[in-house]
């Protein structure tokens, strides 16, 4: 992959707390694809994180969980990891990368698709 | 400028009774996203990001009409994804309909010819579809990354006309817009009998594939000012000519983030329609919480400091119409005259 299509796909820090709990958690948020939450009592969540309060009086992530529902919200006390399992729907996906797959397509016929 | 008589006085007496409330922060147009999903992947959009089981889902008609509710706004924007591809879009456009609020439909109009035929929408004041267009034929199809969808496109705005619905046409300008093929572009659109254009420079998303062809400001103000120095009579732009004219240099606005909040699966997302630094489980919340004076073109905030979006800047536009003499007198200048 190109280095402007660098991506955390795969990325897995291990434990987490305090500082680095916080800054996984930001980069999950801005992650476009599903992580894996793992809670401090064994249990894991599948989802896509759409958003965390670290300011709230409970610091809290949102998942909406990739098995479906209503979204879930866990604490940061709760989580004992973040694994960036998903993949990265807008990583591999650059203009570059687009202009060359169009070449690609017109070198190949007269239609062109997205 | 081409916004009905019954809309502006609508917008209006909404803003002077905010005034008159002593209300410095309102919202103008929500900004609803019923879902993600869209039937094309634009290089410039960063809103189709996301894994399937999100793209998937939607919201309910009864979630859409509490945000309305909570918002307040008299606008509703139906933006997305592809809002013709929510399920429910004829339900929550009678309802929105009903409720007398002014709902553009922002489509792509692939799929408007289809969807009329099966008698999903009525004409009425309330309702626009704003076909997104951004340019002529070779410039659409290659912004929105496949051939053929201008010619859909005008195609369903043809057929939304023959029905008796308004139609409008929003564009995003990107780096290398060539202003003479937009003047062309702009004969095209009132040929065929659009109400009106709505334009807006593009942002640059940090999820869009096309990080290189956004505009920076003066770009935008060399741009415009082309464009639109000398603009035909026959042109209709269904948007503040003041907005216009902050996108040619004449005025120097500074962002409304709050004006056209933006609600989705998500919840309030914090600040605006495009940035995405968290949600708010409320408009209250949203409204009462979000660190304001850390966005806008002056807050020295990186992301919005060559943002000129109408998102943010047409709210100011408005609001100036109404709360000065200088931006009512241009305004009705404007309107009268037909220049910019």
């Amino acid at each position: 992959m190109a280095p402007d299509e660098r991506t955390l796909e795969g990325w897995d820090p291990g434990p987490l707390e305090g500082g680095a709990l916080a800054e996984a958690v930001e980069r999950a948020f801005d992650y476009r694809g599903d992580v894996t939450v793992e809670r401090r009592d064994g249990g894991e969540v599948v989802g896509y994180l759409f958003n965390r309060d670290a300011d709230a009086a409970t610091p809290f992530v949102q998942l909406f969980a990739a098995s479906g529902g209503d979204p879930l919200t866990i604490p940061y006390a709760d989580i004992r990891a973040i694994r960036f399992t998903g993949r990265d729907t807008a990583a591999g996906n650059s203009y570059a990368a687009w202009l060359r797959s169009r070449e690609a397509a017109k070198a190949a016929g007269p239609a062109r698709g997205a | 400028m081409s916004v009905p008589l019954s809309q502006m006085w609508t917008v209006a007496s909404y803003v002077l009774k905010q005034r008159l409330r002593g209300n410095s922060r309102y919202p103008l147009v929500l900004m609803l996203e019923p879902l993600f999903r869209c039937n094309l992947a634009c290089a410039g959009c960063g809103k189709i990001q996301y894994p399937g089981h999100i793209l998937r889902k939607h919201l309910s008609v009864e979630q859409c009409l509490a945000a309305v509710q909570e918002c307040g706004a008299p606008m509703v924007s139906i933006p997305g994804g592809e809002p013709l591809m929510y399920p429910e879009i004829g339900h929550l456009v009678a309802e929105l309909v009903a409720r007398r609020k002014y709902v553009y439909l922002c489509t792509n109009a692939i799929l408007l010819k289809e969807k009329l035929a099966e008698g999903l929408f009525t004409p009425s004041k309330y309702l626009s579809f704003s076909v997104h267009m951004d340019g002529l034929r070779e410039e659409h199809d290659e912004a929105v990354c496949r051939d053929g969808v201008y010619d859909q496109a005008v195609e369903g705005i043809r057929e939304a006309l023959r029905r008796g619905f308004r139609v409008t046409t929003n564009s995003t300008l990107f780096d290398g817009a060539s202003a003479i093929r937009m003047q062309m572009f702009f004969d095209e659109m009132m040929d065929l009998g659009v109400e009106g254009m709505m334009l807006s420079p593009g942002y640059s998303y940090s999820k869009a594939p096309d990080q290189e062809h956004f505009l920076r400001r003066q770009k935008t103000h060399e741009l415009f000012s082309k464009m639109l120095s000398n603009p035909k009579k026959r042109w209709k732009f269904n948007q503040s000519p003041l907005f216009l004219q902050f996108l040619m240099g004449k005025w120097d606005f500074e962002c409304t983030p709050w004006g056209n909040p933006t609600y989705n699966m998500f919840g309030w997302q914090r600040p605006c329609y495009l940035l995405q630094e968290g949600y708010a489980a409320t408009f209250k919340e949203l409204m009462e919480t979000t660190r304001w004076e850390g966005y806008g073109h002056r807050s020295g905030n990186e992301k919005c400091k060559d943002c000129m979006v109408h998102c943010g800047y047409e709210p100011t536009a408005v609001n100036t119409t109404f709360t000065s003499w200088k931006g009512f007198k241009a305004t009705v200048e404007a309107t009268l005259t037909g220049r910019l």
